[in-house]
């Protein structure tokens, strides 16, 4: 409608003009006409000197309706409608240059997006180059730590150090006042704030007095807690709370965008107050996390050769088993924050790069391709007397009007990729979740794609422009098709690899879920339970509460089994200590180092049943041994091939805490061999695993407990059930409840997420590849019109010609596919470690990505196989 | 013999400015008026005239409006408008301006190589 009109209102106003001046220039030749026969010349030549005198016509009335104001925006629409119209007019090809940049533009900001966050992100600290993570490193423990013992030695001592700090961690505590709530505290050193380069918006920092045992109870709060429970009081600072109970003054407020260096949620900051004397003397000391801040000019590598006196210090405090396994690390603390994220965010970010620019490479391709398709078009059009520049403007509007689709395309692709990115990702993944479109990110990968669809844009125009009239096929051109060829062999070569990659960690994804993990997690509802410092602040306490939910729980409607325990399997947190603290009674301990972890728990008699644990030997825990003064023990089925090979372990006394002394070290009977259960994730090999049994007694348990119950009523009405029944004893109690097949689901996140992530790059590789191959053969099929159509004439048939033109693209094709798995198969071992039970160069995997590979390119290439048979031999040989 | 395009940049505004001062007169008639004018040294091709004059007429410089001319044709005419006849006078000015100062120069470099 809004067209029209406007169509009609141009008319008014530009047809009457054109009218005009072409009467008036009628006027003109008719007065000279008349003049030269004055002059004595006939009329006819007379009209004819006239008019060879007046030049032309057509460009005199054009000359003139461009002096008109506004003229420019005028000729623009019509050059707008004009593109409008041939990208409409092709929608194969269009639909083509839209799809290729909204794949380069959306996956690049998205990842970007992602990637900025992890590699570029400025780290919230005064000059955070110069922050490292300092500390041992163990197979026990792969990220630095420290131990009290050997902390203050390295402290005082240390020469690459401006200042060195430490934390103790962070732990729940309660907010005991009116509306009582649960916070995350952190404990940190005095001078850990200076160190770190952070001062408070409000108060002060602790003073060393402050950071001692018995000291005043001081605590530095977060901007959060300041504004959401205090609004925002300035004079916060002296202001006395009560934490788990004790009288604690604030001292100050911690700024808005202040973390953790290990990125732990903290409300509360807490001096640590160790016994520094009783620390030094301690062996090994309270593990703690240590960082610093590099002196000027000191890399993170000679700071690590200048402690290399304080690490055998270290190392001769260390226990006898340890010494082999125990290194020690510095580290710039982002590498730390994103330990083994960060090599894969450049593998990332290195993989959209290439897609960005085959994406480039795809849109000049289809351009051209367009462009000479069109050759006849524009021959005919600079014949007409279209300027040059006017042929110009139109191939950049044609080229605009594509890549503003293709980048529209682009921006909604983002949202949506990031939309998802942050869906599946990991919870391991830090900060994804807080991405967002990052305007940056998106301008880039923007700018790049309308810099490459213009620039060709223009430089095909020229080209165009420039062509001589009517010649169908030059040298120059074959010269670029060759190129575009190899350009489209390697990206299918390259979406060969991609493809590989993913349908490898498909397939290993596959058998990751289909596992047995020896144990059966269907309807089993847990419940996982922190009992707050204050209410429970005994053992007695905590284990009476927990006593009494038990009763209370495992006579409920639909409960079939119900055990607690105080940690899970497959994954996360569990106890657990080196093979050599282990020892059979009657037997020499383990003396040729650690010997490896072994996994234990706390758990109740019920455990096995609730998780459907077969029970290899004996009868298990029972319910006379909840009261009985001695311990029990049930083991795993590969901790009983390795601590009793060949004998009968039932019976047996068995000690778990070598080298304490002897009145921590009780002997446990072994009562029952389990079968193996999964416990260090879901593609992890298993550890040898033993259960502690929960008695009746207040040493046997602590704060907190997980509730595992089996049962056969829908998980829903379960959860809410049993959540009103702990509420029934304590209606204040943190709980965090779902099913284990939610638990067990969420191990599944990471390889879910590689997998989604390289099967989406594979995608997008093919797809890019298929573009490209389609716009090359279009080309090579225009160029090899007047062929074809002389084929056609001479009596070729459909078929022939289809093959012909398949023929051409497999040139392509073939060679691309044979590098393509030779590069797979040499590249593939990179993914080995993230592979399950799937070799790296499965057979199926790689013969079906290959079929896949070439029948998409075969369907790629029929769309102009068979608009070559729809050549017009007539037409073709007129043009020639 | 000069062709049009031998005449300075805006001298071609201001011939058909200066035309139209007397009468108003059509395209046909300005052209042979500024060649009769010159002698013959200053013929304006219909190339530049046409443009010329819608140019000058969307700066609102001069006006048309159909009559008939001499011999009863339909024909356009121009005349200048207020604004127009201020613009000649600022035009006129500084062309005045200009050939005394390059008459000068000239004048200048006749006695130097003299």
């Amino acid at each position: 409608m809004i067209v029209e009109l406007r169509t009609w209102f141009r008319y008014l106003l530009f047809r009457k003009n054109l009218k005009e001046i072409d009467e008036e220039i009628r006027f003109h030749l008719e007065q000279l006409t008349a003049a030269k026969m004055a002059e004595g010349v006939s009329e006819p030549n007379a009209r004819r000197q006239a008019l060879i005198e007046f030049g032309g016509i057509d460009a005199t009335g054009e000359r003139c309706e461009q002096q008109r104001p506004g003229w420019w925006a005028g000729i623009m629409t019509q050059d707008f409608r004009y593109a409008l119209r041939g990208v409409l007019h092709n929608p194969a090809f269009s639909i083509a240059v839209v799809l290729t940049l909204m794949l380069g533009i959306g996956s690049s900001s998205a990842v970007f997006t992602v990637v900025d966050r992890i590699l570029f992100r400025p780290l919230p600290y005064s000059d955070s180059s110069r922050l490292v993570s300092v500390g041992l490193v163990a197979p026990i423990e792969p990220q630095e730590f420290m131990l009290g013992g050997s902390y203050y030695e390295w402290q005082d001592n240390q020469k690459p150090f401006v200042a060195m700090t430490s934390e103790t961690g962070v732990e729940p505590c309660d907010l005991t006042e009116i509306d009582p709530v649960r916070l995350d505290c952190a404990r940190v050193e005095n001078n850990f704030l200076p160190t770190l380069g952070i001062t408070p918006v409000v108060g002060r920092n602790f003073l060393p007095s402050e950071d001692r045992p018995n000291a005043p109870k001081v605590a530095l709060i977060s901007y959060a807690l300041w504004r959401t429970r205090f609004h925002r009081d300035p004079s916060i600072a002296g202001k006395v709370i009560r934490i788990d109970g004790t009288a604690t003054e604030i001292v100050g407020v911690l700024p808005q965008e202040f973390e953790m260096p290990r990125l732990q949620a903290a409300d509360v900051l807490l001096p640590e107050s160790l016994d520094v004397a009783a620390q030094r003397r301690a062996d090994p000391g309270r593990p703690l996390w240590a960082f610093a801040r590099l002196k000027a000019g000191v890399t993170p590598e000679q700071a690590k050769a200048q402690l290399e006196p304080l690490f055998e210090y270290s190392l001769r405090l260390a226990p006898a088993p340890f010494r082999r396994e125990v290194h020690y690390a510095v580290r710039p603390l982002r590498d730390r924050q994103f330990h083994d994220v960060h090599r894969a965010a450049w593998i990332l970010l290195g993989l959209v790069m290439a897609v960005l620019l085959i994406a480039c490479a795809n849109v000049a391709s289809l351009l051209t391709a367009r462009r000479a398709s069109r050759q006849h078009e524009m021959s005919v059009r600079a014949a007409l007397g279209a300027s040059r520049l006017r042929l110009l403007q139109a191939a950049i509007l044609e080229s605009f009007v594509l890549s503003a689709i293709g980048a529209l395309a682009g921006v909604m692709l983002t949202a949506t990729l990031l939309h998802l990115f942050i869906g599946i990702s990991p919870s391991g993944m830090p900060f994804l979740s807080a991405a967002k479109l990052d305007a940056r990110a998106l301008i880039f990968s923007l700018s790049i794609g309308l810099f490459c669809t213009l620039g060709f844009g223009l430089v095909t125009g020229v080209s165009r422009a420039r062509a001589n009239a009517l010649t169908s096929r030059s040298a120059l051109s074959m010269q670029r098709a060759r190129l575009r060829q190899f350009l489209v062999t390697t990206q299918i070569a390259a979406s060969l690899v991609l493809l590989a990659g993913g349908a490898l960690l498909t397939r290993s994804f596959w058998n990751l879920q289909r596992q047995n993990l020896g144990m059966n997690y269907e309807n089993v509802l847990t419940a996982t339970i922190s009992l707050g410092q204050t209410a429970y602040p005994t053992a007695e306490r905590q284990m009476a509460f927990f006593e009494q939910l038990q009763r209370t729980l495992r006579w409920g409607p639909g409960v079939n089994a119900m055990a607690m325990s105080d940690s899970l399997p497959p994954g996360g947190y569990h106890r657990d200590q080196i093979y050599a603290s282990l020892r059979v009674e009657g037997q020499p301990p383990y003396a040729s180092g650690t010997g490896g972890n072994v996994a234990w728990r706390w758990v109740t008699p019920e455990y096995f049943r609730a998780l459907n644990i077969p029970l290899i030997a004996g009868s298990g825990f029972t319910d006379d041994e909840l009261s009985s003064a001695s311990r029990f023990v049930v083991i795993s089925r590969s901790l009983e091939e390795r601590m009793f090979p060949g004998q009968n372990p039932l019976g047996r006394q068995v000690y778990l805490a070598n080298r304490a002394p002897a009145d921590q070290d009780p002997p446990y009977t072994v009562v029952g061999i389990a079968g193996d259960v999964k416990n260090g994730g879901l593609a992890a090999g298993e550890e040898p695993e033993y259960y502690r049994l929960r008695r009746s007694r207040a040493e046997d348990w602590d704060r907190s407990a997980v509730v595992i119950i089996r049962s056969s009523l829908p998980a829903a009405a379960m959860e809410r059930w049993m959540r009103e029944q702990i509420a029934s004893l304590d209606p204040a109690l943190p709980i965090d409840t779902g099913t284990l097949q939610e638990r067990v689901a969420k191990l599944a996140d990471q390889p879910r997420f590689e997998m989604l992530l390289v099967s989406y790059f594979a995608c997008t590789g093919l797809l890019l590849a298929i573009v490209g191959l389609y716009g090359v053969t279009s080309f090579l099929m225009v160029q090899r019109k007047p062929e074809i159509g002389i084929r056609i004439a001479l009596g070729a048939s459909k078929g022939d010609i289809v093959r012909l033109v398949l023929a051409s693209a497999m040139r392509m094709v073939l060679p691309g596919t044979i590098a393509g798995v030779a590069l797979a198969f040499g590249l593939s071992q990179v993914l080995s470690s993230l592979l399950f039970e799937v070799g790296p160069h499965d057979t199926a995997t790689f013969c079906g990505s290959t079929v896949l590979l070439i029948a998409a390119t075969i369907t790629a290439s029929l769309i102009p196989a068979v608009a070559a048979t729809r050549v017009d031999p007539i037409a073709t040989l007129r043009v020639d | 013999m000069p062709t049009p395009t031998d005449l300075l940049q805006g001298t071609l505004d201001l011939l058909i400015l200066q035309t139209l001062a007397l009468e108003p007169m059509h395209g046909w008639g300005i052209a042979q008026r500024i060649q009769q004018v010159s002698m013959d040294v200053l013929q304006i091709g219909q190339g530049s005239l046409y443009p010329a004059l819608y140019r000058l007429e969307y700066k609102g410089w001069i006006k048309s409006e159909w009559g008939n001319s001499e011999n009863n044709r339909r024909a356009k005419f121009y005349k200048l408008t207020a604004t127009g006849r201020k613009q000649l006078a600022t035009e006129r000015a500084s062309w005045d301006r200009l050939s005394e100062a390059i008459s000068q120069v000239l004048g200048k470099r006749a006695e130097v190589s003299s």
